[in-house]
């Protein structure tokens, strides 16, 4: 069953020529990892933020655990955990606090003033989680006292205190170290396989979508490629998904630089392919 | 990653496996749930900077005290009724309402903190949030007010219990009256510095306008005019009402029926929340 369907989605932002995502259309199973991959700019974040009811679509159809996004966002935003692109703790509030606040908006508990005051159940859950991210004795420090890394991790945990049905990742490790990246990929990976949470994800580092269950790649607004991601290794001739994506975008930006049209990739059934030949601005440092 | 409470195969699992879902609470009660969250959480903020409440009490000194003083030592002989308690009561509904306006510039924070984003992504109304906006910014507003009094008592102007009381009882609806107009600037506003800006404008022209130091019974033409747009003008006249009920000068000192004070106050206050929300929502979803 499809937790999420986008069909023919269309986003043109005010006063843009051009729209930015073009009749898009992709689905998402209940408890997939799904990878949705694309250079900056290529539309990932628009789709997300459509997708997660923080940005109004131009047109199409999008339904979140069988509810629709515009007719029934309240029940979207019910079904669904953000850990947004830009960190977004409040920094003046401990992350106990932040985590306090979230809990009460989702109308998990009632609001007290003091965490002592809040019920057993909250107590348990929110250091049982913390423990579990590793977080567990910053739990009462402020937010801005914190290093990047502890504050994704305070993300995660906030994102989970609700138990989504589709947790949104819009590149969520970007500016962590290697561990730190490490480390939440490792509770990520988890909380998805005890859970069955789906997993929708947007990142630059392509080795965190090695496991995925299908990879959707989007270019200036377009899906050119759907599909498991040893389907697109198999198909670009790759060894890893990082190569495969690489000598897509390559590929793309060759014809781009002919004047032709955006490189359409091989179609699923397609196949296997040759490696494509090396464009001009493949020379040089070129990967594959 | 603490073993004593993460058990099962993989570690984690066992953990998670015990952390059950808590029972969700019915939607009004999760309404006013968030109403309540949201301005906790604005409180908490505040209760944290030693110097936004300062602020909050030096507020009152520049107003009260010099502004005040210099008109109540200078101007106010031959009014007929006493200007002290008029400028008391006038600033007291002035500081409520202006200092919950200024207070919703935080909705810019938030905006520029990216925190909007959680809050707007959270399964609440939107009015929720911005209600909850409008208490939490009315905490500092209170103190401001606590201020006043203060200041008038060191000035010799002093209100009976009953009087504060009966003021104090209307001080939520003159907060949400000040926290909603401020709305439709921050619905069209995204920038702290315009917004902070828009705000002096709005509510420095309307401590005049409004009547909070200064008669506004013989204005005429625009002023006239302007004077009846302006929300605070209700609510000052409002809390004279109150406070002026029953005495021989009422009539010298308010200016509408209680009831008309009261229509307007609620009129004006819905319309503002409603266009103020929309605008809001609609500039962080509609881009």
């Amino acid at each position: 069953m499809a937790v999420i369907e986008v069909e023919n989605l269309v986003k043109r932002y005010k006063r843009a020529k051009q729209p930015s995502v073009k009749s898009v259309s992709f689905e998402v199973a209940e408890g997939e990892f799904f990878a949705f991959l694309g250079p900056n700019g290529a539309g990932k974040t628009t789709t997300i933020s459509i997708l997660t009811t923080t940005l109004s679509k131009t047109s199409g159809r999008v339904r979140i655990a069988g509810y629709d996004i515009e007719s029934e966002d309240r029940q979207v935003r019910d079904h669904i955990g953000i850990i947004f692109q830009r960190p977004n703790l409040d920094r003046t509030l401990t992350a106990e606090q932040n985590i306090r606040v979230h809990s009460c908006l989702y109308g998990m508990y009632a609001y007290r003033p003091l965490y002592r005051a809040m019920p057993a159940a909250y107590r348990e859950r929110v250091e049982r989680l913390a423990d579990v991210v590793g977080v567990g004795d910053a739990l009462f420090k402020p937010v801005g006292k914190l290093s990047g890394g502890m504050q994704r991790k305070f993300e995660v945990v906030r994102s989970l205190m609700h138990t989504p049905h589709v947790l949104f990742l819009d590149e969520p490790t970007q500016g962590l170290d290697a561990v730190a990246r490490h480390d939440l990929w490792d509770y990520l990976d988890r909380v998805r396989r005890q859970w069955g949470t789906t997993v929708f994800l947007t990142t630059h580092y392509i080795d965190e979508a090695e496991g995925a269950d299908t990879v959707c790649l989007i270019n200036r607004g377009e899906i050119a490629l759907c599909c498991p991601p040893q389907e697109m290794k198999r198909q670009f001739g790759a060894a890893d998904l990082e190569d495969a994506y690489v000598d897509f975008l390559r590929r793309d930006a060759g014809f781009q630089a002919d004047g032709e049209p955006a490189v359409a990739a091989p179609p699923p059934d397609r196949a296997p392919a040759e490696p494509p030949a090396a464009t001009p601005a493949q020379g040089a440092g070129g990967r594959s | 990653m603490s073993p004593a409470l993460v058990q099962g195969p993989d570690g984690l699992a066992g953990g998670l496996a015990r952390l059950v879902p808590a029972r969700r609470l019915s939607r009004a009660a999760r309404e006013v749930n968030a109403v309540v969250t949201v301005a906790a959480r604005d409180i908490t903020i505040t209760l944290g900077s030693p110097s936004g409440l300062v602020m909050g009490l030096a507020m009152p000194l520049l107003m009260m005290g010099m502004i005040g003083g210099m008109l109540r030592e200078n101007m106010a002989g031959g009014l007929g009724f006493d200007f002290g308690q008029f400028m008391l009561v006038g600033m007291v509904v002035n500081m409520l309402f202006m200092m919950t306006t200024m207070g919703m510039v935080t909705l810019v924070d938030d905006s520029d903190d990216n925190y909007s984003a959680e809050l707007l992504v959270a399964p609440v109304s939107r009015y929720s949030i911005v209600v909850g906006k409008i208490v939490g910014s009315s905490f500092l507003a209170v103190v401001s007010c606590l201020g006043v009094l203060v200041v008038g008592l060191a000035m010799g102007i002093t209100l009976a219990l009953w009087q504060l009381l009966v003021l104090l009882a209307l001080a939520p609806l003159m907060c949400l009256s000040g926290g909603a107009l401020s709305m439709i600037i921050m619905g069209a506003i995204k920038n702290k510095k315009t917004a902070n800006m828009a705000v002096m404008m709005l509510t420095f022209p309307q401590m005049f306008l409004s009547g909070v130091i200064i008669p506004i019974s013989q204005s005429s033409g625009l002023l006239w005019l302007l004077s009846r747009l302006m929300p605070m003008t209700y609510c000052v006249d409002l809390g004279r009402a109150v406070v002026w009920a029953g005495q021989p000068d009422y009539d010298a000192v308010v200016q509408f029926d209680p009831a008309v004070n009261l229509a307007c106050i609620a009129a004006l206050t819905a319309l503002c929340l409603v266009v103020g929300t929309f605008l809001y929502a609609r500039s962080e979803k509609n881009r």
